[in-house]
């Protein structure tokens, strides 16, 4: 099957049971891979009374169709649930090279169900597969050494492992999944899945000899990819991220008033220069690091005074335990941030409840008592002590474990959580972007700068997915046709897996699926992947309950800063939304796509399923 | 009267409004290099320009005679001379430029991520000269 190995492998923890499951071609050429295809072979099982932390909830780990070849930054796979964090979708990538991995070995991806009576691991050496105890690991509070010992356990020094930490085993809902050199699937709480599951961690390795992808038209394929590399890896966005890293546009998004700071209150922080790619790489940076086969290589390695040389972070870890909490110690920074990675919690949520916690104790509604004393702005070490309160859930930890939106209700300021359906947002604002505004509120994950970075549109300029129109940052509803088409380009993206840092052009990336596939889609076919995988998401969270009501931004965002280079702007966001609504094809009322909408999509079958659903009054996760 | 682009008296003109600029000298307070403006044609070779910039000011600026002595800058910015227009013209976003290839950007880019605005408050200066744009 071009482009694919053409099955899963399928694990079922509580039995025991391990087959394969072929993936139908005709599936395949409706959603492609990745987060797109999951939620076509998850649809069925992901229900409303589903636990997400229950041993039915299905965790899927799935690659696309250049997943394993030396495509432009194709390296990603996707893990996708019903989220602990939000109760809706879940999906999250990674890079690194478990995903190319999992493909030399013979599978698309795998499923897993059930849960392991006891702690246990999973071991994939080509066509042989093993659940083996994990007694020993659990408990393991560091995730590179839980690879380190399971790789020697393997005899398989260059085994690829995707495991959780102590924060996965503890049910923590912005719990994530790590492997290889700090890669993570760090959004909606799929390391708590996986712990749910008593899964330490998966471990693959692909035999010898059989490290290549069956490729409709190899030569083709091979020419396009040398090409698309070259032009890739000299374009000017690529030099800035192998320079700098993702936050070498920190002082740009700074300048532009687009990085939030002190917990989304404040339009400027004098030492958020400091905290940068750029500074990173005139201080601490030792060396950088790929994902597979990328050209890009946009990871950072660094080396702090007396200390082992190890990840350095990216542009999320960066603002989230520096400008939000005002901290311009780049190196208290990444001690926080490889401290959430050896725990396995995502620092974007992780950092966020840290946030809110700094505010609320400034505001008098968080005391030193049961904060284990003061969280003052600009002191990482306060922080530190609440990402170990949190993971012992001791006193205020308990609630912290549980995001911003329950610790804000715990103080009663709810409302002073920064957060959509349940998951904390991004460090993208939308009062400086305003199309982030709608990417926020309608992302079938909750606020999500994955599902379309659109602030590399509004301010970075790049418009290759986004119909080439330059429009301002700050417009308003006339920007909402855009938005969704950039949605729909990245869900292909999402689909594929590849890596939103290699701005590829659209024609080249639709040669590279067609050499893979031979599915020979016209662009616009190709478009429609995503919009119809867009379509399909929010018709599973319709169905687990979640309205108009939900497509919504915290108080935060809309209220305008006082200085920055953003100042005194916040979206026109109702009208936004109404406009996004009409561009989507989507109902006003119940916030569902319409009959029209879904039949144009081929999606009749689920247009039958939702018209069942009565009316919602509203969603929370609790 | 419009000022010839690419010209001595162009980049000379560039050097007189940078240095009369109040925003410029804040904006790029801490930039330190020089750069060619490099015009590339299809029959003939490149034309350079060239300024030294330095804390907010720009301390020379010159029309190079060949390629052949022109000394090593810390930037390059390569672009035909349709695209340098349509910059210089307002017609095409700076940063769109620069991130879609259409003006090339040879250096130390860790320099020119720190300094943003003043790569911007450059261009927004460039753009007040009354320009014609020599074929």
């Amino acid at each position: 099957m071009n482009g694919y190995q053409g099955r899963l492998l399928t694990v079922d923890l509580t039995t025991g049971r391990i087959e394969t499951l072929p993936l139908d071609l005709a599936l395949l050429r409706r959603y492609l891979g990745g987060s797109a295809l999951s939620a076509a072979l998850l649809y069925p099982r992901l229900t409303r009374g589903l636990d997400p932390l229950g041993p039915e909830n299905p965790l899927l780990i799935l690659n696309g169709p250049l997943s394993g070849t030396a495509g432009p930054s194709v390296g990603r796979f996707t893990v996708c649930a019903k989220s602990p964090a939000t109760g809706l979708w879940a999906e999250s990538n990674c890079g690194g090279f478990f995903g190319p991995e999992l493909r030399f070995a013979g599978y698309d991806g795998l499923l897993i169900t059930g849960k392991a009576p006891t702690p246990a691991y999973l071991w994939i050496h080509h066509d042989h597969v093993e659940i083996r105890p994990a007694h020993h690991l659990w408990g393991q509070a560091d995730t590179y050494l839980t690879q380190e010992k399971i790789r020697a356990e393997a005899g398989e020094k260059l085994a690829r492992v995707l495991c959780i930490g102590v924060g996965g085993e503890s049910l923590i809902p912005y719990s994530l999944l790590l492997c290889d050199h700090g890669r993570v699937a760090g959004r909606t709480g799929m390391g708590a899945v996986m712990g749910s599951k008593h899964l330490k961690a998966v471990a693959v390795r692909g035999a010898p000899g059989e490290r290549k992808i069956p490729l409709a038209r190899e030569a083709e394929f091979n020419r396009l990819r040398s090409g698309a590399n070259l032009e890739l890896r000299n374009s000017t966005t690529s030099t800035v991220l192998r320079e700098t890293g993702s936050s070498g546009g920190a002082e740009f998004f700074d300048f532009m008033g687009e990085m939030p700071k002190r917990y989304f209150t404040s339009g400027v922080f004098e030492g958020a220069g400091r905290v940068s790619g750029a500074s990173m790489a005139e201080t601490i940076l030792s060396g950088v690091s790929t994902c597979h086969a990328c050209v890009i290589a946009c990871g950072r390695k660094v080396k702090l005074p007396g200390e082992a040389e190890g990840k350095g972070p990216e542009y999320e870890t960066i603002v989230g335990f520096g400008p939000q909490l005002l901290v311009d110690d780049l190196a208290a920074i990444t001690r926080l941030g490889r401290l959430c990675d050896a725990y396995g919690l995502d620092t974007i949520s992780m950092s966020n409840v840290i946030g809110l916690a700094y505010l609320l104790y400034s505001e008098g509604k968080v005391t030193a008592a049961e904060a284990g004393g003061p969280l003052e702005w600009g002191d990482p070490s306060a922080a530190e002590r609440l990402i170990h309160l949190t993971l012992r859930r001791e006193g205020l930890g308990e609630i912290l474990a549980q995001g911003a939106r329950a610790l804000g209700r715990h103080c009663r300021a709810e409302e002073e959580a920064v957060q959509v359906n349940n998951l904390e947002v991004a460090y993208h604002d939308p009062r400086a972007s305003s199309g982030m505004a709608l990417v926020y509120a309608t992302s079938p994950r909750g606020a999500c700068h994955n599902q379309s970075d659109y602030f590399m549109v509004d301010l970075w300029k790049d418009t290759n997915y986004a119909n080439g129109e330059l429009q301002d940052p700050r417009a308003g509803a006339e920007k909402a046709a855009n938005v969704a088409l950039h949605q729909d380009w990245r869900t292909v993206h999402n689909a594929l897996v590849q890596c939103f840092f290699a701005s590829v052009p659209l024609a080249t990336t639709l040669s590279l699926v067609n050499a893979a596939t031979g599915f020979d889609y016209s662009l616009d076919e190709l478009r429609e992947v995503g919009e119809r995988a867009w379509n399909l998401k929010r018709a599973i969270n319709n169905r687990l309950g979640l309205t108009r009501a939900n497509d919504t931004l915290p108080k935060a965002l809309l209220t305008p800063y006082a200085e920055g280079g953003s100042a005194g702007l916040v979206p026109d966001f109702p009208a936004m939304l109404s406009a996004y609504y009409a561009a989507r094809g989507w109902d006003e009322a119940t916030g569902r796509p319409t009959r029209a909408t879904l039949l144009r999509l081929g999606l009749g079958d689920v247009a039958d399923d939702i018209s069942k659903i009565p009316p919602q009054t509203g969603w929370r996760t609790d | 009267m419009a000022t010839p682009f690419p010209s001595d008296v162009w980049i000379k003109a560039l050097k007189d409004r940078l240095n009369n600029s109040a925003a410029y000298a804040q904006a790029a307070k801490n930039w330190e290099g020089d750069l060619y403006f490099q015009v590339d044609y299809a029959d003939r070779a490149p034309a350079l320009l060239y300024v030294d910039l330095w804390h907010g000011q720009c301390r020379d600026a010159y029309a190079v005679a060949g390629t052949e002595t022109a000394q090593k800058a810390a930037f390059r910015l390569s672009a035909t001379m349709e695209n340098f227009s349509k910059v210089l013209k307002s017609e095409l976003d700076p940063i769109q430029a620069m991130v879609t290839g259409k003006i090339r950007v040879q250096g130390n880019m860790v320099m020119m991520m720190k300094n943003i605005p003043a790569v911007l408050e450059f261009v927004r200066t460039a753009q007040q000269i009354e320009t014609e744009f020599l074929v």
